[in-house]
């Protein structure tokens, strides 16, 4: 009681930001054991033997006996699933059907392609998403807020994939501007010695020019693929909310008291702060998901590649540990939204 | 007193606002002038054009409105057709507005010492440390204890009368000629309300600042204006010294308000049907209240608010009961009590002899027919998706007597009691006016025929006439009916004119309790003295307020 | 009621395109064998990715199967998939919503997690890995596409739930004697369905993109059912070479799918709000 008590006062002590973080980096634990959960039982829904399915049909009887002895498949399935968790949690995914290789060093491998398509795709779907609002919203009727309702609703019906193609063929094939839609860099091109994965930052610390504009080349149509189809859906839900403020009390009062209007933009821009934060969370979300089907088109070799070929030759093992890293990426990604929600907005009690 | 200048410092010259071509008129033909070192009161009700007429002043009209005709000019030259930084320079710098509502006017993400920071940026170059200094400043100049630790507060962190004292302060930034206060104590309570229009004066005055003050109350008029100007429909009605227009309004329309403002005589107690009751039944209360005890835990800790602490009273056949206090003193939760809306923690409810404390919720809804509440908004408090008709109805499932066509002919009864057309029968709710919806609230109450009906704020946030018109209902239904009530208030005029005993409750407790004569003739405790004083009457507006500008002055000396 | 119908069409010209897309599909569905004399699973080789002409109006692909043929009877295959999801996500997911908002427990706080947990997941991926794991039949995507919206609609409805029990006119409801089953039913629900409704429109948007992007990348229904991202998928590889027709045509139909279901959305979502419904 009275460590509890102390604890309690010495929690009362921290200051904000750290309780924040802390208290949400605690609360990622109980979450990653769901998602590990579900990738668990995801298997399990499949009709016959795991061991066979997560072996695929090169198995021999040998192979299957040792297999079904390290996953404890004789166990009780709870059993099963902690010594999942503990095996996934010693880096341990199983080795995929299809590369014959550990499914751990596959998605490290392929993890960086991923991550600076999505990276540069957020970062393009948040300018374009953003201002657009912005500028519909302060200049009501006006050719931005009209082209920009049209738009909205465009890009909420247009499938990323299809739009990826059009794109492909009006600026590789037509006009010929594009680079070719095969791989994140031209094939006599060598690839920058891996720093941070992120080729177009790795070819600037390698201080690679060509390396550096041929990544770049590559990055600009499945890059715009994505962006287009979700600045879209950012746009709708930031225009809302800075419609709401930008038309709330506090803002006229500002305007009332003599504030100048970039100053009023300004404050009514950090009021969005918050909401804009947590709906960009979500995009990464979708972003994610979407990277599936335009590494797909482009041929890029991430994580959505590896995925659709797990898929394709039912390498359940590759799935399973693709799955686990989506969700806790995701994961990630909402706790840092959260932890910056809450940075930004000071009502939130901690 | 106050000797005239020779040019208004605000010229307001037969001013027309509309909402687009074709559209009615906002405001039409509006002439007044402000000078230096005057308070200038505009009354009016809803829909009377006020906020209209103060945005139009800052050149910040709704979208879609703009100024079709008139001037207005300040210090003799005309503000229209300035540029937007031009008008910048004069809003926040030369006329100020303070708007109701005060949280809702402040960021909610930056401090309110920010805040005011940036407002005295944007009219006087200084730095960043000056104009937080100077920011520190203002909050200690009006009135705010510990100014230095109040700056770094957010909004959310301030109570209603400490947020209005900011905006106050951000008004007073840069010495403003003019200060436009537009309802600016709405929705405080009465004490605040007075502390807050006294500083508000008195920093005005100390400023020589002419003040336009916006309100729908005539008693803020009596007790702060120097002049009052009349409005409805966009126009100006009357205009005229205060002391001139309380003796006598030459005008028909001020005359309805003036009077839909003053106190009706206290109700005689057991009028109507309750006049034939015997003091045995009176011996024996209606509705008895033992030691209630209503607690709310604290988030986060295992401490407790104690929002009922020990409240005992009790209403007897035919009788009103008023439970005045201010807002945080309990007496909503009391009625929430009463009709189980909340479970008490402690003590004990009788009704009608019949112990309904611990009673069952399946076994308590019969009783639901004797024992009705009138909501305190009276907008949510009607589904937004039902029509009139089914709202009135729908207490009347309560009544196994009656079928489908029962309910049909006494719904079209019930609005006739309320005063309401049969027409609005399919209305919804959105499509009435405040008056017509708390109406309907009280039809839905007194559907029925319940022996006991709890009104929370019957009166609170309707415009003058209409409160009247409520009050006045109230006292119809009480003398026909005979009903007993529970009546919860902030509004003590509302009190005098419709119980017969108040009880008056702070913190959970009841500190005061018994006839209403005796109480607002002759109070006992302080802080019941200190409600009353902040209460503000126009029968004795004249006297009080030269009081008040006595004290005023003292106070600045 | 149609008075208010009409006038609200002439008002929203969104809503009248909306209808009018939604019309196409309807006669696509309907009338499909008298719109194309052409089976959509025949092949025919010697008649391989011919561009669009009198014959073809829309080309053929690789197997040269007839494009407009396969776009109008892919309308029911699209249309059936997502629909019946949808319909199954909402008959489950709004009850749910509206009793773990309603009733707050443990059981309601458990079922809040399950769906955290689902929802956690990127939407595209958990689908793809459902599917793959279950079979790729067409009922199997419909079910996964139910699973993964239930937590949407719950989400939805439960929201409105927790603000609305909170509001006024439920307090007010019971003191006229309204039953639990009366304030849900009768003043909670019919409230918090405007959003549920706008859930569908976006849903039904979604399960169309979400049903032809398995299709795409081969985790949905397979070849030779016609299915408009499958057929987008087969003109992949020729759209680098310049063969357009065979991508292009499947694409536009989901388009046409989804805007005209979010057009309706808007006007749905304007029509059931008795506070919006006559409103300029």
């Amino acid at each position: 009681m009275t460590v509890a008590v102390r604890l309690a006062g010495f929690w009362g002590t921290v200051p904000r930001p750290l309780k924040i973080v802390v208290s949400r980096l605690f609360m990622l634990v109980p979450q990653l054991f769901g998602v590990m959960m579900v990738t668990f039982l995801l298997v399990r829904l499949l009709p016959g033997d795991p061991a066979l399915l997560l072996l695929g049909n090169m198995a021999t009887p040998d192979t299957i006996a040792a297999f079904r002895e390290r996953l404890g498949l004789d166990l009780p399935i709870w059993d099963q699933f902690l010594r999942y968790v503990w095996n996934a949690l010693h880096g341990d995914l199983g080795t995929s059907i299809f590369t014959s290789q550990p499914v751990v060093s596959d998605l490290l491998e392929r993890a960086p392609a991923t991550l600076e398509l999505i990276t540069y795709a957020m970062a393009l779907t948040i300018l374009i998403g953003v201002t657009l609002a912005i500028v519909s919203v302060v200049r009501p009727g006006g050719a931005v807020d009209i082209g920009s309702r049209i738009y909205g609703l465009a890009a909420g019906a247009i499938p990323d994939f299809w739009i990826g193609l059009l794109l492909i063929y009006f600026f590789f094939y037509m006009l010929g501007w594009a680079a070719a839609p095969f791989g994140r860099i031209d094939t006599f091109v060598t690839p920058p010695p891996a720093v941070t994965g992120f080729y177009t930052l790795d070819s600037l610390i390698a201080g690679n020019p060509q390396a550096f504009f041929s990544s770049v080349g590559r990055l600009v149509l499945p890059v715009l693929t994505l962006a287009i189809v979700n600045a879209g859906a950012l746009m709708k839900m930031t225009k809302t909310v800075f419609a709401d403020v930008y038309r709330s009390d506090f803002i006229r009062h500002a305007r009332a008291s003599g504030l100048p209007e970039r100053t009023i933009r300004r404050i009514a821009l950090r009021n969005c702060l918050p909401p804009i934060i947590t709906l960009v969370g979500f995009m990464v979300g979708f972003l994610l998901g979407a990277a599936v089907l335009v590494e797909t088109i482009f041929s890029w070799g991430g994580l959505g590649q590896y995925a659709v070929q797990a898929v394709v030759n039912s390498d359940y093992p590759a799935l399973q540990g693709f799955v686990l890293v989506a969700a806790t990426f995701i994961l990630v990604v909402y706790t840092v939204v959260d932890i910056l929600y809450e940075l930004a907005d000071p009502r939130i009690r901690v | 007193m106050r000797a005239p200048n020779a040019a208004p410092l605000l010229a307001v010259d037969n001013l027309s606002v509309d909402f687009g071509e074709g559209s009615p008129k906002a405001l039409s033909g509006v002439s007044f002038e402000l000078r230096r070192d005057e308070v200038l009161g505009i009354v009016g009700e809803t829909g009377a054009g006020k906020s209209v007429l103060a945005r139009s002043l800052l050149d910040l009209l709704p979208e879609g409105g703009r100024i079709v005709e008139g001037d207005i000019r300040l210090d003799g030259a005309s503000v229209l057709g300035l540029s937007e930084t031009e008008q910048g320079k004069l809003r926040g710098a030369r006329i100020a507005l303070i708007g109701t509502n005060a949280k809702a006017l402040l960021d909610p993400v930056a401090t309110v010492g920010a805040q005011i920071a940036r407002v005295l940026r944007a009219h006087r170059a200084c730095g960043r440390r000056e104009a937080w200094a100077a920011a520190v400043d203002l909050l200690a100049q009006v009135g705010i204890v510990n100014p230095e630790r109040r700056a770094k507060a957010y909004p959310h962190e301030l109570s209603g009368g400490m947020a209005q004292r900011v905006v106050i302060a951000m008004a007073m930034v840069a010495n403003p000629d003019i200060v436009l206060a537009d309802d600016a104590t709405l929705g405080l309570d009465a004490t605040i309300q007075v502390q807050v229009l006294d500083l508000l004066v008195k920093r005005c005055r100390e400023l020589g600042a002419g003040v336009v003050l916006i309100t729908h109350d005539l008693g803020i008029i009596a007790h702060y204006c120097d002049r009052v100007a009349i409005m409805k429909g966009g126009r100006i009605f009357e205009l005229g010294e205060v002391g001139r227009f309380l003796e006598g309004p030459r005008d028909d329309y001020s005359r309805t308000l003036l009077d839909a403002a003053r106190v009706r005589p206290t109700p005689m107690a057991g009028q109507g049907e309750g006049g034939g009751v015997t003091d045995e039944a009176h011996a024996k209360p209606l509705l008895d209240v033992r030691r209630l005890e209503k607690f709310f835990p604290i988030a986060g800790s295992t401490e407790v608010v104690r929002a009922i602490d020990d409240v005992s009273f009790s209403v007897g056949r035919g009788e009103t009961l008023a439970l005045v206090g201010e807002s945080g003193s309990g007496k909503t939760t009391v009625g929430q009590c009463l009709v189980r809306l909340l479970e008490c923690d402690g003590g004990g409810i009788t009704f009608d002899g019949v112990d309904i404390t611990d009673m069952p919720a399946k076994e308590f809804r019969p009783l639901r027919r004797r024992l009705q509440m009138v909501f305190q908004e009276p907008y949510v408090a009607l589904n937004p998706r039902w029509p009139v008709r089914a709202l009135i109805a729908e207490p009347l499932r309560l009544d196994p007597g009656l079928d489908a066509k029962g309910r049909e002919h006494r719904v079209r009864q019930l609005l006739d009691l309320v005063h309401l057309p049969l027409s609005l029968a399919e209305a919804y709710p959105h499509e009435l006016t405040a008056g017509e919806q708390k109406r309907i609230g009280i039809a839905r109450a007194l559907a029925t025929g319940p022996d006991f009906v709890v009104f929370d704020e019957p009166t609170t946030a309707l415009d003058i006439r209409v409160r009247a018109q409520i009050i006045d209902l109230v006292r119809d239904l009480q003398a026909e009916i005979g009903m007993s009530a529970l009546f919860i208030t902030h509004d003590l005029n509302s009190v005098r004119s419709l119980a017969h005993n108040v009880a008056v409750m702070r913190h959970g407790k009841i500190v005061e309790y018994g006839e209403t004569e005796a109480i607002f003739a002759h109070p006992t405790q302080d802080y019941t003295r200190m409600l009353l004083s902040a209460e503000l009457p126009i029968e004795q507006g004249l006297l009080q307020r030269d009081r008040a500008e006595a004290r005023r002055l003292a106070g600045t000396a | 009621m149609r008075a208010t119908f009409t006038r609200y069409l002439s008002r929203h010209p969104g809503a009248v395109i909306g209808l009018v897309l939604l019309g196409l599909q309807v006669i696509a569905i309907l009338f499909a064998p008298w719109l194309t004399s052409y089976s959509p699973v025949e092949a025919d080789p010697l008649a391989s990715l011919e561009p669009p002409s009198l014959a073809h109006w829309f080309g053929t692909d690789v197997s040269g199967m007839d494009i407009y043929a396969r776009v109008i009877y892919a309308t029911r295959i699209n249309l059936l998939i997502s629909l019946t999801a949808v319909a199954v996500a909402f008959v489950i997911g709004v009850p749910v919503g509206l009793l773990i908002g309603f009733y707050r427990g443990g059981l309601s706080s458990l079922v809040m997690r399950v769906f955290d947990f689902i929802q956690s997941f990127p939407i595209f991926v958990l689908g793809m890995a459902l599917v793959s794991v279950m079979g790729q039949e067409i009922w199997n995507v419909s079910i996964v596409l139910a699973v993964l919206f239930i937590p949407m609609f719950a989400r939805v409805i439960r929201a409105e739930v927790l603000s609305l029990r909170e509001r006024p006119f439920v307090a007010a409801a019971r003191c006229s004697g309204a039953t639990d089953f009366s304030i849900m039913f009768r003043h909670i629900l019919p409230n918090a369905l405007t959003p549920a409704i706008v859930q569908i429109s976006i849903s039904v948007g979604l399960a169309i993109l979400l049903t032809a992007g398995l299709s795409f990348v081969g985790a949905g229904v397979r070849m030779p059912t016609p299915e408009w991202g499958l057929m987008v998928s087969s003109g992949a590889q020729q759209m680098i070479l310049g063969v357009w027709w065979v991508s292009l045509f499947p694409g536009l139909a989901i388009v046409i799918a989804v805007l005209s279901f979010a057009l309706i959305g808007d006007m749905a979502k304007d029509l059931s709000d008795p506070t919006t419904r006559d409103r300029r």
